[in-house]
């Protein structure tokens, strides 16, 4: 038996001095992507919501800024049919419709078929540091019981398939990126294998969409010691983050959270009726359950507000001062009003006009003109099939 | 000259002696276990129901709370002999939340040394020597957040509810009872001249307890909600309104009502 020793290893070294393959070529090296570096801004949160099972990469980011503009990610290639991410969400309007849409009017979007969207947008960047669900209710979070309503790379395949949104479906989105000439590289180099997935779209755009950041406001730069807030917004920060002003920070945070919400649902005292006729099968009660949350909506990021018109779940302020107007003097009271609307006592924060306007003043410094503009967020100057 | 090398040669092997001696080493074992702290909220000694106008404070506000959020730090246990033990090992200030399970129980990092405890004690809320701004950047911890204008720091305490105003028969108001560092105004709301520091050490009665080695003790923190509003100061929410944040008059009754909140109870094997 001791004699089969040095056989065997003799057998081992053979088999493992096959450096080559039988034609010759080198053997193929473990799938290794280049992992991205996501640049935390001063003041925002270290944790991050990246799937472990799709961990940011150069490779996936960049097939996914692809994808995210690419008009065939409808599953469609006729000039007139084509729909992307991009078609809704454009960057300069910090990837919203904003009011100035060449297609959608006031900032109402529909399908590609027509159909209404039935809420309107939510902002589109800093959704990396959002761990509290997505959708204005929360429907696609970490609590969903349905694994396919988790996360970002659940969105990208309900926005395909929706009839408010891209109306396809996911083999015909599959077979149509497959068919285009580069596509199948960039996914091997991203995901290891030149078959496209819907999964795999998911991933991707998902990736890029967590490169979207927003953190290069005045308000940014003022809080890095960079450069001074005028008086009159240094005024409307004391208003936006004092209970005695408009005490707007416990829901949409301030300098102790730069991102400008909690990320959480709030009944903000729009209405009073929520059943019947008024039931929105679309508010967060519709998510847990919770007869308390009927009415509420998720908090929004204030950071580039004044491009992210209209306004509240149902669009239903045109302007920034008209919401401005509606804290200040038009809060409905309900038994579901969320305890943090204090100032429904009074049917708002009842500020002076000077003080409506120091405050607004202050909600602009927290709009970032660079992300309107970021190359990297762009599109791509030629898609893969042009290249 | 011989007699000088024979001295150096002597010198030398008891050095050599010496640092050869291997060091005997006492090794003392301290023995010691775990404690896990679990926060528990009742009102009236039941069970805290949340949104239900079913509670009635001492100053006869029929009330409800939604929900609760606060730090205790510095958890100190007191030895018998005069000893104290103080939780910092991984981290010293507590979070809780009452629509966060995970925060309800905390098993404690630390190794405590066995034996009997004849007390506890804690700060409710942060010391002002810990509590600094930006500290937290993740939450749910970040958004206890204190404005840097009212003081800086974190919330101690964030009790969210409504009550039944007098003489309205449905229309509830909401009240933030929140817990902070309070402000001195020269002219009220917009000239603060200095700042006043509401953390307060909470030391519940008849919390003695023992640490058995090997084991883990688990005892519960009890939040007797009423009695923020009971005593030694009736609070009205009537009087105070629904926010007192920059009402160092009201944070004050607060703080010193703190003091009788919280029980402590062993929890049976």
């Amino acid at each position: 038996m001791p004699g089969l020793f040095p056989v065997a290893v003799i057998v081992a070294s053979l088999i493992f001095s096959c450096s080559k393959k039988d034609d010759g070529t080198e053997p193929e090296q473990p799938y290794q992507p280049h992992p991205y570096s996501l640049e935390i801004p001063y003041g925002f949160p270290t944790q991050l919501n990246i799937p472990s099972d799709n961990p940011l990469t150069e490779e996936g980011v960049a097939l996914g800024r692809y994808l995210f503009y690419d008009g065939r990610l409808g599953g469609r290639d006729h000039p007139d049919s084509l729909m992307s991410c991009a078609t809704c969400h454009l960057q300069q309007n910090a990837f919203e419709c904003g009011t100035d849409h060449p297609v959608y009017t006031n900032g109402f979007t529909h399908g590609i078929n027509g159909k209404p969207t039935p809420h309107v947008m939510l902002p589109l960047f800093n959704l990396v540091w959002n761990s509290n669900g997505y959708f204005w209710n929360g429907l696609v979070g970490p609590d969903n019981p349905d694994e396919h309503y988790r996360n970002i790379e659940d969105i990208v395949w309900m926005g395909v398939v929706v009839e408010h949104e891209m109306d396809s479906d996911t083999n015909r989105v599959r077979e149509l990126i497959q068919s285009i000439p580069g596509y199948p590289d960039l996914f091997e180099k991203a995901f290891g294998s030149r078959q496209v997935t819907m999964r795999n779209i998911g991933r991707a755009v998902a990736q890029f969409i967590r490169t979207i950041t927003s953190a290069e406001s005045k308000f940014d730069r003022y809080l890095r010691g960079e450069e001074q807030l005028s008086p009159q917004e240094l005024n409307g920060f004391v208003l936006f983050t004092t209970e005695e002003g408009a005490d707007c920070f416990h829901c949409h945070g301030g300098s102790g959270n730069p991102l400008f919400t909690t990320n959480k649902f709030y009944n903000n005292g729009k209405d009073s009726l929520f059943t019947g006729p008024y039931e929105d099968p679309r508010d967060r009660y519709h998510v847990t359950g919770d007869p308390m949350d009927l009415g509420a909506y998720k908090a929004p990021t204030l950071r580039n507000i004044i491009f992210t018109a209209p306004y509240m779940h149902d669009g239903r302020f045109a302007t920034l001062d008209s919401v401005i107007h509606f804290y200040n003097t038009s809060l409905v009271w309900s038994p579901y009003i969320d305890p943090l609307m204090h100032h429904i006592a009074n049917g708002g924060t009842q500020m002076i006009p000077q003080e409506v306007s120091d405050l607004k003043a202050f909600i602009l410094s927290l709009t970032d003109y660079q992300i309107l503009s970021d190359p990297d967020l762009g599109p791509p100057e030629k898609f893969p099939d042009e290249e | 000259m011989e007699r000088l090398i024979k001295l150096l040669f002597i010198a030398a092997a008891g050095i050599a002696l010496l640092a050869g001696c291997k060091k005997e080493t006492k090794i003392t074992e301290v023995s010691s276990g775990k404690i896990i702290i679990c926060f528990d909220h009742r009102v009236d000694d039941l069970p805290m129901v949340r949104d239900s106008l079913m509670y009635t404070n001492e100053a006869g506000n029929p009330y409800m709370i939604n929900e609760i959020q606060y730090f205790i730090s510095d958890f100190t246990l007191y030895g018998a002999g005069g000893s104290q033990v103080v939780i910092d090992d991984w981290k010293d200030i507590h979070y809780v939340d009452t629509d966060i399970p995970e925060t309800w129980t905390w098993e404690v990092y630390d190794e405590i040394p066995q034996g009997w405890y004849d007390s506890v004690s804690f700060t409710f809320g942060i010391t002002a020597e810990k509590n600094k701004s930006f500290m937290y950047v993740n939450p749910p911890e970040r958004d206890m957040f204190w404005p840097e204008y009212l003081g800086g720091g974190y919330h101690y305490l964030k009790l969210n509810g409504k009550w039944l105003p007098a003489g309205q028969a449905y229309q509830t108001r909401p009240f933030d009872f929140h817990l902070g560092i309070g402000q001195i105004y020269f002219s009220y709301p917009d000239s603060i001249t200095g700042y006043v520091q509401n953390y307060f050490t909470v030391c519940p009665p008849g919390s003695a307890l023992q640490v058995i080695n090997g084991q883990s003790t688990k005892f519960n923190i009890v939040m007797n909600i009423e009695n923020w509003f009971k005593e030694p100061h009736i609070y009205d929410h009537d009087q105070w309104g629904g926010y007192i944040m920059q009402n160092q008059d009201a944070m004050a009754l607060a703080r010193e009502n703190g003091h009788n909140v919280f029980t402590l109870e062993l929890c049976k094997k």
